[in-house]
């Protein structure tokens, strides 16, 4: 690339240097190609209106739980102990704990409810019919997704509340025959609820049901880019 | 309009193999926005305000945290949260299988959950009416979405107060 003026979009560079040094990127990694096509030579359909926000509104609090979960890591403790104190402290010590806790428990029950919406709005506008079959089946695995992470983070702060309601929430699949016992002795890590139990939800509310969703999302949103936006009704 | 380009029957890689003029065409002839700025800022802006929104509640009504797990002392009332009330109305739901058998209450209620779910799961490939997309022409998928909304609410609902 050699010129005075580098266009991108609305944007007319000028400046040598930014020229310059874009022009080594683009010579080496197509950078020009990939923006024109991805940003400003992109266009979205103009028939989107406030019922067809919640997917992407799902997603936005996903990352928000993100952000805030690896921020209230900072300073809990997942252990029977100092679980229930080292959430005191968030609350009451930590700068902006108190709102960080806040948007992470409140975030959890919004993204519950804006799912929700995303699926009614899909299934009364019929977009779940061919093609597009395969995005309502892991739309809904994202939602099992979602509650799993409720699920296991409700019980971290180690309130008396939490604790009957995974007494409870795990006894349940131990109705199922042959294997029910199983999975309740996997859920728990013995036959009661304890520290190990805590640790378990802690590492599957952080590490691994958070990258099995996050990978179901890129699933989720690939298939909607293979097969573009469904049009009006 | 048969010189329309039909945008919302095109993959995206079909869209953006569309020549630049064309796409100019369309933004102008309102079929299409620019992805950058429009699309991006009208982005920004919804997260922006959801943002807000959080941080207002959370601000008016701080998260809870309930007095300190007791496994000695187990509370006269245990109730989940908002969002598992239905799946726990449906064990008790699964309390009057009892005339089954004393096996049937138990794995009835996760038997019923789990069909619930399959259902959900299920649902494009349960509903194969064709290509109508338009509510008012498919009534019956309208109704039976209807009874499992409804049933779900009711299923919250009485699983809260009773």
């Amino acid at each position: 690339m050699d010129m005075d003026t580098l266009e991108l979009g609305p944007f007319k560079v000028k400046n040598k240097l930014v020229i310059r040094m874009f022009s080594a990127l683009d010579d080496r990694l197509g950078v020009k190609e990939i923006l024109d096509d991805e940003v400003f030579e992109k266009i979205a359909p103009a028939h989107l209106g406030f019922w067809s926000c919640f997917g992407g509104i799902s997603f936005f609090l996903f990352i928000c739980q993100i952000v805030t979960g690896i921020l209230l890591m900072i300073y809990y403790q997942p252990t029977i102990s100092q679980a229930h104190a080292s959430v005191g402290r968030i609350m009451n010590e930590a700068p902006f704990g108190w709102l960080i806790r806040g948007i992470h428990a409140w975030g959890s029950n919004l993204m519950l409810i804006t799912i929700a919406v995303h699926m009614t709005k899909i299934f009364v506008s019929g977009i779940y019919k061919a093609p597009r079959e395969l995005n309502w089946v892991v739309g809904v695995i994202l939602l099992l997704l979602t509650l799993g992470l409720s699920f296991t983070g409700y019980l971290l702060p180690w309130t008396q509340l939490a604790y009957w309601a995974t007494v409870v929430g795990t006894e349940t699949p131990a109705a199922i025959p042959y294997i029910g016992e199983y999975i309740r002795f996997a859920m728990r890590g013995g036959d009661e609820i304890g520290q190990v139990t805590l640790t378990r939800f802690f590492a599957i509310h952080v590490m691994v049901l958070p990258v099995i969703t996050a990978a179901t999302v890129l699933l989720h949103l690939l298939q909607i880019r293979r097969q573009g936006i469904s049009g009006p009704l | 309009m048969a010189h329309q380009t039909d945008f919302t029957k095109k993959k995206e890689c079909e869209v953006k193999a569309l020549p630049l003029e064309e796409k100019k065409r369309m933004v102008k002839d309102g079929e299409a926005h620019w992805f950058f700025p429009r699309h991006v800022a009208e982005q920004v802006i919804i997260c922006g305000a959801l943002l807000m929104i959080l941080i207002t509640i959370s601000t008016i009504f701080p998260a809870h945290l309930g007095e300190k797990a007791d496994p000695f002392n187990t509370p006269d009332h245990i109730k989940p949260e908002w969002y598992f009330l239905a799946a726990y109305y449906t064990l008790r739901v699964a309390e009057y299988t009892e005339f089954l058998g004393a096996w049937a209450p138990k794995i009835m209620g996760i038997v019923m959950q789990g069909v619930a779910v399959t259902l959900l799961l299920l649902v494009p490939f349960i509903d194969r009416g064709g290509k109508e997309r338009r509510p008012s022409k498919r009534p019956i998928a309208m109704a039976a979405g209807a009874a499992a909304a409804i049933t779900f609410i009711a299923f919250t609902l009485l699983g809260h107060y009773v």
